[in-house]
């Protein structure tokens, strides 16, 4: 009985063993050949080890990122004739220093009977890199990537290859990525770190006829990357022809030169050539600059404009204004961070659904807070404005406290995985998805309100509050609902806000008084109380104005966020010197009122 | 006379034309438009106010009488025309500018300052002292403190001069509002519906004000009540949907078929 | 006839009868000037008190102006603090000029005040050939000079923004939130290192003024008596303004401003002098609030202290330039009494729960006391 169960356990073992091999040598058929190869990193010819790593590089086998990693570190020995991989040692009661050994290319722990393999360190025999073998294990890496079946490690790959030092072993297979992936992206810059490549080839002059090829195709790609470098070779050049006269004094007469030799390029001087590249590439960036500025700002106007449509609309319904407004929008923040928080969303953990289940939660808060304040406060200050003033401003120093005492001062909100990175909608430019999703949300709330306001009883009630609240009282408008409403409403979508905020910026309790409450009443101001379609656009240019104003340079001078601010603030004052009303100034007899 | 003959008549005299215009008309309005949204709120090709003339103004409601106003004492730009005053052009001069030319105007709804006393809005309306510093120490004068008290005397307004505005009936704003007027002595006087609100003693008191400042005033009164503009007794503008309907004493008006349907309506 | 107009200009808006009032300031004032010290003197309080107390009447001042412009003129200004802060720059850059151990000279020959050493990236002492005093920091060397143009700047930058925003009609609310921005904008501005000013630790290790140590208990009680009187004289200054028909102009604007222009009169001449005056006054406050607090930094002009102004003033009782003076001591004295911690019999109540105070403070006021505290003491005073 015993020895038929036995029998039967060792049947097992081999089949299941049989099963194993079979997988194994169908997934990986190569595994023979990279385990002989890793074997050779540990010849004694330095030129046998350089050529295995290589080898290896080019199977394009992901598993050995982590090899070469592992090899880098010098964590990878040999032990019986066969490679293992030993990150960390132990020692046993004796002190004896013991290795367990895992599989290098699998890292799966080597099991004997159930266990891992232990042995002592001194059954180990080191392969232990040179200082060259070390870097070129480096490159190695991104060597690998290059033939990921992955698109974005194949980018991330030659993107690396291009990048200083420069890694020349990949010139083939970067060459054979440029005319022959599916990928436009990574055929770029598969050719634009070839091109990198070739630019830094110390066998021939800055100014040799093919390294100029190279210049000029860099600058008709528009490459970026390529800008320091040609500067620096540029510098090289000029600092060898001209002396003292440098690259920043001449710029005008490149640029007519430029001009000029246009038709006959053969005529060009290299000078001239890199020139024409530098100055390709640098509109380009300009361009690229200007537009990540104007996108920006089309994002944090969007903000703005759901700020400043709730300010308008209950300034111009109830005479009000609600400084508190800004502390509505940190609720709206701080129910995302909640909301976070109870779903249990950290970077470990990082489950989405509890971004959507946000929105909601936001603009339900942030219009139940602001339906009590309009309750308890605002009801009685109607069309005085500057008492109103006082008292939300009391309102919002009393929410702002609580939120301080019950949150402290500080706290992140994680930015959902599908709000990381962007599209990228031309060379270079990327719009995040993040900053899209707000413009998308604005874009749905002012239609909501649109909607709301000229298609339903609700609007239709509102507008004629707005326009007379004595006669739309008598013709049996429930003024008081109206308002309730409304304000409610209005202080839902600066929940919204601070929602949408979270995807971009930080949260404070203080984040409304400080940020938002002066910036979105100057968009009320420059666009016309009242007015949907002039908040819109003062929103939005306010917004773009302060990006683009920021990043801006005057000589040596760069703007800055606080001087645009202030820059800003010049604009608008000059503004409302022509056009005092707004954009959208109400006309005619009821304009005084 | 026919309205554009008359019409006609006041061009051949407009200030661009003429110069004599001056010593004919004080107040000359020549193609004036006033738009507001697309609505023609006021469209005058001509119309001249003679020198201490008193000049009635009627209309039904959104004649654009008010209007005319606005654009006279500068409070409403015309879109196109010319304003002349004095001869002189004062199209797109500020109101203060135009007030210190000599127009005062007093508002449909009276407009004095609620938290000064009936004395003290009178102060305000002396004549001369709108410059900042000579009103940091100057005091008024006996005459100037005899004038205000006579006219307050008239206007039965002597008992409440200490009374902040605010406590003062419709009737007594009202007639505050005209005292300003008259004490700041302007050479033409806009005087926007004076009668509304006012008992019947009090309206032939305001009528009777008036008529004592023809003589050396120049007076437009805006007005509804009909009783009002025959005791007037002067000669009459019908302004309907911001044109010049008619033109011409209060009975020559009343025959006229036109006026009749735009006030009883079709 | 004139002296019943006079009478009547305290309470446009209501207060008590003049002459109560009257009495009460000069009361109030007298105990200022007397018993302050008798009670520093014979051991009663300390000179900290008496030092706040300073601080508090320099934020009177602020109040006073406040009332001139917006009490009697309708307009509502969220400058106050810059303002305020304009004057307490000048006067901290003078006490920095004398003040501090380890200044350097530069290579100009001028003294480089120690507190600028937390924007300067040296070392207290280290003498580089490139630092030099920013020139905007020489006017402020003498006394004088500071006192001069610690009025005038405020009452400049006042006469640029009164000016473009009232002769472009800028009214009302959208004048205050003009005026929010601006404030706010300066607070970036002046929180910046390369502002040269301090930074956001702004202007500290005072010394010395007009040569007398700041930390002699007698020259604190001088300063105190100082600002003691520069309050009683920007009362009385304020007072014959609105008591002339000056004043009545100012009233006529708030009042109706459209009807005052068609009377012949430019409102925005007056409301820029009125503008003007209550700057330079704020500036005041803040030039005799430096000294008293021992540093001045750009804190003093958030967005907050501006509405702190107002609230003052509101509390007081808008339109009365008593109850302006008596809100702005109330409002600061329950201040420094919530933010002291205390132990009740349940819990204890901390520093950090007087933003309630002060949140529950504006709400309480607009809605319970519209007219402030002088409007409460009229209603009883008017009863019997």
């Amino acid at each position: 009985m015993l020895k038929r169960g036995v029998l039967y356990r060792t049947g097992i073992i081999l089949l299941l063993q049989a099963i194993w091999l079979f997988c194994a040598l169908s997934a990986r058929a190569d595994d023979a050949v990279v385990r002989a190869d890793i074997l050779r990193l540990a010849h004694d010819d330095p030129a046998v080890r350089r050529e295995a790593v290589m080898a290896l590089a080019k199977t394009g086998d992901q598993r050995l990122e982590d090899f070469l990693e592992s090899y880098r570190m010098g964590s990878i020995y040999i032990w019986k004739g066969r490679p293992v991989l030993c990150e960390r040692t132990i020692m046993d009661e004796e002190m004896n220093e013991l290795a367990p050994l895992s599989d290098p290319l699998t890292r799966r722990p080597l099991m004997n009977n159930g266990r891992q393999v232990v042995v002592p360190v001194a059954e180990l025999t080191g392969i232990s890199p040179t200082r060259r073998e070390r870097r070129l294990a480096g490159r190695a890496k991104f060597l690998l990537r290059l033939s990921s079946p992955d698109a974005a490690m194949r980018l991330s790959g030659a993107k690396k290859a291009g990048d200083p030092p420069g890694i020349v072993e990949a010139v083939e297979l970067l060459r054979e990525l440029s005319e022959n992936d599916p990928d436009r992206k990574v055929r770029y810059t598969a050719r634009e770190s070839l091109l990198l490549l070739r630019l830094n080839e110390r066998t021939a002059g800055p100014e040799a006829e093919d390294r100029l090829a190279v210049v000029r195709e860099l600058g008709e790609m528009k490459s970026m990357r390529a800008l320091p470098r040609l500067r620096e070779l540029l510098r090289e050049i000029t600092g060898k022809d001209h002396g003292a006269e440098g690259f920043a004094a001449r710029p005008l007469r490149t640029a007519r030169g430029l001009v000029r030799s246009h038709g006959a390029p053969a005529a060009d001087s290299a000078e001239q050539v890199y020139r024409r590249a530098i100055r390709q590439i640098e509109i380009h960036q300009g361009f690229v600059d200007y537009f990540g500025s104007i996108f920006q700002g089309f994002s944090l106007g969007s903000i703005l404009i759901l700020m400043a449509l709730g300010l308008a609309i209950t300034f111009g319904l109830m005479g009000v204004i609600n400084m508190a407004h800004g502390e509505l929008m940190m609720i709206g923040a701080y129910t995302t961070f909640e909301i976070q928080r109870l779903a249990g969303h950290t970077p470990d953990n990082p489950s989405d659904w509890y971004y959507m289940l946000a929105l909601p939660a936001a603009f339900l808060s942030s219009a139940l807070v602001g339906y009590l304040i309009e309750v308890l406060v605002v009801r009685h200050l109607y069309r005085r404005p500057v008492e109103s003033l006082l008292a939300t401003w009391g309102v919002g120093l009393i929410l702002i406290q609580l939120v301080r005492l019950r949150y402290g001062d500080n706290i992140g909100v994680n930015a959902p995985s599908w709000a990381r990175g962007g599209i990228e909608v031309m060379q270079d430019i990327v719009l995040p998805y993040g900053r899209c999703f707000i413009i998308v949300l604005c874009a749905f709330c002012v239609l909501l309100i649109y909607y709301l306001m000229k298609r339903t009883g609700l609007g239709l009630r509102m507008r004629a509050t707005m326009q007379n609240r004595d006669m739309a009282a008598s013709l049996g408008v429930n003024t008081g609902r109206v308002d309730r409403y409304t304000f409610a409403f209005g202080s839902g979508i600066a929940g919204i806000a601070g929602y949408a905020w979270t995807l971009i910026g930080g949260v404070t309790p203080d984040m409304g008084q400080t940020n938002f409450i002066v910036d979105s009443f100057l968009v009320v101001v420059t666009g016309g109380v009242g007015e949907l379609l002039g908040v819109i656009f003062s929103g939005l240019g306010i917004g773009v104005l302060t990006k683009v104003l920021e990043p801006a340079t005057i000589g040596s001078f760069t703007v800055g966020a606080i001087w645009a601010k202030v820059l800003l603030l010049l604009v608008i004052v000059t503004f409302i010197q022509f056009k005092p009303a707004g954009l959208f100034a109400p006309r005619g007899r009821l304009a005084d009122e | 006379m026919e309205l554009h003959e008359r019409i006609e008549d006041y061009k051949t005299d407009s200030p661009r034309v003429s110069r004599f215009s001056e010593e004919r008309f004080l107040l000359f309005l020549e193609d004036i438009t006033a738009v507001f949204d697309g609505f023609k709120a006021l469209d005058i090709e001509a119309l001249g106010i003679g020198h201490n003339e008193l000049r009635v103004i009627i209309g039904p409601n959104g004649a654009g009488k008010t209007t005319l106003c606005d654009v006279v004492s500068g409070k409403t730009r015309p879109a196109t025309g010319r304003v002349y005053f004095e001869g002189r052009d004062i199209t797109g001069m500020d109101e203060t500018e135009i007030a210190l030319m000599g127009i005062g105007r007093k508002f449909q709804t009276p407009a004095v300052f609620d938290s000064l006393t009936t004395y003290q809005n009178m102060e305000l309306a002396l004549p001369g002292r709108r410059r900042l510093w000579s009103n940091l120490y100057c005091k008024e004068t006996k005459e100037e403190r005899d004038r205000i008290l006579g006219i307050l005397e008239r206007v039965g307004l002597l008992e409440v001069r200490d009374l902040e505005a605010r406590y003062l009936s419709h009737g007594q704003r009202q007639w505050l509002a005209i005292s300003t007027l008259i004490l700041s002595d302007p050479k033409l006087l806009l005087v926007d519906e004076p009668a509304a609100g006012l008992t019947d003693s009090e309206t032939a008191l305001t009528a009777e004000l008036l008529l004592e400042l023809r003589g050396d005033h120049t007076i437009i009164v805006i007005e509804h009540d009909m009783d009002f503009v025959r005791r007037l007794d002067s000669f009459v503008t019908m302004l309907n949907e911001g044109k010049i309907m008619a033109e011409g004493t209060l009975s020559e008006l009343q025959e006229n078929e036109e006026v009749i349907e735009a006030y009883l309506g079709r | 006839m004139s002296n019943v107009a006079l009478a009547k200009t305290d309470q446009p808006l209501g207060g008590v009868r003049w002459l109560g009032m009257h009495n009460a300031l000069l009361l109030l004032f007298l105990a200022g000037l007397v018993g302050i010290p008798l009670l520093y003197y014979t051991g009663q309080i300390s000179i900290e008190t008496v030092n706040m107390l300073g601080r508090y009447m320099a934020f009177a001042i602020v109040a006073v102006g406040l009332d001139l412009i917006w009490g009697y003129t309708g307009i509502l200004s969220l400058c106050q603090a810059f303002f305020f802060s304009l004057g307490g720059y000048a006067m901290g850059m003078y006490l920095a000029h004398h003040g501090g151990p380890g200044g350097m000279v530069d290579a100009s020959g001028w003294n480089i005040p120690a507190c600028l050493y937390v924007v300067y990236p040296y070392k207290v002492g280290e003498a580089p050939a490139d630092a030099m005093l920013p020139w905007f920091w020489k006017p402020f060397y003498t006394l004088p000079a500071t006192v001069t143009l610690g009025l005038l700047i405020p009452g400049a930058v006042a006469f640029v923004i009164g000016y473009f925003g009232f002769k472009s009609r800028v009214r009302g609310v959208y004048f205050a939130i003009l005026t929010q921005a601006i404030t706010v904008a300066a607070w970036l501005v002046f929180s910046m290192n390369s502002m040269k000013l301090g930074g956001t630790n702004g202007l500290t290790r005072f010394d010395k003024i007009a040569g007398y140590s700041l930390a002699d208990p007698d020259v604190k009680m001088a300063v105190y008596i100082i600002t003691l009187l520069c309050l009683a004289g920007v009362y009385l200054l304020c007072r014959y303004i609105v008591g002339s028909r000056l004043g009545r102009v100012l009233i006529a604007v708030r009042d109706n401003e459209k009807t005052l222009r068609f009377a012949g009169y430019r409102p925005h001449v007056y409301k820029v002098f009125a503008f003007v005056v209550a700057a330079a006054i704020a500036g005041l406050g803040g030039m005799l609030y430096t000294p008293q607090m021992g540093i001045f930094t750009p804190a003093n002009m958030e967005a907050g202290m501006s509405i702190m102004v107002v609230i003052w003033v509101a509390v007081g009782g808008r339109g009365t330039l008593s109850g302006a003076i008596l809100g702005a001591l109330a409002v600061n004295l329950l201040y420094s009494f919530f933010t002291s911690e205390k132990d009740f019999i349940l819990f204890t109540w901390k520093s950090e729960y007087w933003q309630f105070v002060l949140g529950g403070l504006f709400i309480g006021v607009v809605l319970l006391f519209p007219k402030g505290l002088c409007n409460i003491g009229r209603r009883f005073a008017g009863k019997h």
